[in-house]
């Protein structure tokens, strides 16, 4: 795997715990977050209808997307709840001296 | 022990009864009567995205009949028009006769049709089910001035739809303010005034006097005299939960289907949910009826776990969303029942969310903002008022202030 996947997204403290930040690259949106147990990172717009969760709530490992309260996994991608159906996509991601990259394909 | 369960209405409350009842139950034969062709499927795209073709009919269903028949689901298409509780039994039209040890009312609720003195009840369109909307989409292609009469959630989806496929949009409402009064005013012209942005003309405190049919199209006399053609005639004036099966027998009804915080009606092994009942709700200590998707979905999820024997109370504080052009309007708890109003935001962009307290303690809050800005904020709110919280005025309404501060964990 060759090193230029992984893309910086921001310094460890750019994230309080238990929440997100948006990021943008190309012509892509990612939500990475900061949950207890460390950083990860998913799609940005929910998979129900075009909307960015970075306005959603974050409880405990769970996304709750702000239009209809359609729920996923952070760490696994999973649609957790309705009307959201299909998971989420999921990123691996990798902290190095207090930088937070996220590994796109 | 083996039981025949029936679930009367195969919408959303009736196939998450059935999904929970198979959870905890895996003996039980589990029989959905559902009068529509059609597995159970989501209706709130029917106004939005489905009129817009941004979502086609297989987008809607809830599950695959794979997904019901893994689970021994049956669902059967079937009209019932007789019930007899004394004897558990089911009649339908064909004759056919269905008994059960356990039964799930989930026939959720019907449009109020307009009453016109002539005779034009096949000229106004109303929306509820699949197949009126796909008569309506299909009749508007080549319509172009539409009229809604009613200002409520159903009538401003649609006329947000049918602007956005470059329709002339009227809507006319008898109040003095759209959605009704459960929705604050400041945030109903909030509303008003993002229609009026996009073309669309909302007409307020106006009665329909009478339609007229002209060469195809209408005329429609206000009571003020004010006179507007138009060529296609859509009404969305409420709804009504569907208990008219119901109504010479000894079922409790008061507004729907009497039932307590266990989806339990009047009589033994018979439960409600859904848009058809009126719940007893433990938290706000009082009856309610809701009409929305979360409750649809929560509701037969309990209805399911208590006919299976899991006795559980239904404490989930109501929700609900309607999406209008870029807009978000969601409304958490109840809002009629307060002694204080706070105001969160003043700009749309940012959100605009009202919550209603009584001692000051949160009892419900409503919010519209473009999507995606009040979803967090409502949701912590529901999470607020569900654990009682005595919430800091200053944070409620300093917009730079995180609501979640608040949550104590
Ligand atoms: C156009 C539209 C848009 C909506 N948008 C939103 C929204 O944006 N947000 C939101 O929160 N909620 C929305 N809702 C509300 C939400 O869809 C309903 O609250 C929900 O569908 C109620 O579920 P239910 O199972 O109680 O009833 P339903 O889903 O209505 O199912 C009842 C079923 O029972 C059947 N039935 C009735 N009588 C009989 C009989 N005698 N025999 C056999 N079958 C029978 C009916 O045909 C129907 O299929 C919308 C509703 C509509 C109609
Ligand atoms: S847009 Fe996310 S749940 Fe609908």
């Amino acid at each position: 795997m060759s090193e230029e996947n992984w893309i910086e997204v921001g310094s460890t403290d750019s994230i309080e715990e238990e929440d997100l930040i948006r990021f943008d690259h190309q012509d892509k949106t990612f939500c990475v977050y900061k949950l207890t147990d460390g950083f990860y990172a998913t799609d940005g717009i929910c998979t129900h209808e075009a909307v960015h969760l970075e306005d959603g709530l974050v409880m405990d490992d769970e996304i709750e997307c702000p239009m209809h309260q359609g729920i996923f996994n952070i760490k696994s991608g999973e649609a957790l709840s309705p009307p959201a159906c299909e998971d989420l996509k999921t990123y691996p991601v990798k902290v190095d001296n207090d930088k937070i990259f996220i590994k796109i394909d | 022990m083996k039981n025949n369960i029936i679930i009367l209405g195969g919408g959303q409350a009736g196939i998450y009864a059935a999904r929970e009842i198979r959870q905890n139950d895996s003996k039980s034969n589990i029989k959905i009567l559902g009068e529509e062709n059609l597995l159970p499927y989501e209706r709130p795209p029917l106004s939005k995205d489905f009129l817009l073709d941004k979502k086609k009919e297989e987008d809607l269903y809830f599950h695959s009949s794979d997904v019901l028949k893994n689970e021994n689901i049956e669902f059967e298409n079937i009209s019932i028009n007789k019930v007899d509780f004394e004897n558990k039994k089911l009649f339908a039209k064909n004759d056919n006769v269905y008994s059960y040890d356990s039964l799930l009312i989930s026939t959720g609720s019907e449009n109020k049709k307009l009453t016109l003195d002539n005779n034009l009840k096949n000229d106004i369109y109303y929306l509820r089910n699949l197949e009126e909307a796909k008569k309506i989409k299909e009749i508007v292609s080549n319509k172009n001035k539409i009229t809604i009469i009613g200002g409520g959630f159903i009538g401003l989806e649609i006329a947000s739809s049918l602007s956005q496929l470059q329709k002339k949009v009227i809507v006319i409402e008898i109040g003095n303010q759209l959605m009704g009064r459960i929705i604050p005013k400041q945030i109903a012209d909030l509303v008003q005034n993002t229609h009026i942005e996009h073309g669309n003309e909302i007409i307020l405190n106006k009665q329909i006097e009478k339609i007229t049919k002209k060469n195809g199209d209408y005329e429609i006399l206000l009571n003020d005299n004010s006179l507007i053609e138009t060529d296609f005639i859509i009404a969305g004036i409420g709804s009504t939960p569907t208990v008219k099966l119901f109504e010479n027998t000894n079922l409790k009804l008061d507004n729907g289907i009497v039932t307590n915080q266990f989806c339990e009606t009047s009589i033994k092994d018979v439960y409600a949910a859904g848009d058809v009942s009126n719940f007893y709700h433990p938290f706000y200590e009082r009856n309610m009826r809701l009409e929305s998707y979360q409750h649809a979905q929560n509701h037969g999820i309990c209805a399911g776990k208590n006919i299976a024997g899991v006795k559980t109370e239904y404490t989930s504080i109501p929700w609900m969303w309607s999406d209008q052009f870029n807009l978000n309007l969601q409304l958490t708890g109840i809002c009629d029942e307060y002694d204080e109003i706070i105001e969160r935001g003043k700009d749309i962009n940012n959100g605009v969310i009202y919550f209603f307290l009584k001692n000051n303690k949160i009892r419900g809050a409503c919010g519209v903002g473009i999507i995606g800005k009040v979803g967090r904020d409502i949701r912590i709110t529901s999470k607020l008022t569900e654990k009682n919280t005595i919430v800091d005025n200053q944070i409620l309404s300093d917009q730079n202030l995180k609501l979640n501060k608040l949550i104590q964990k």
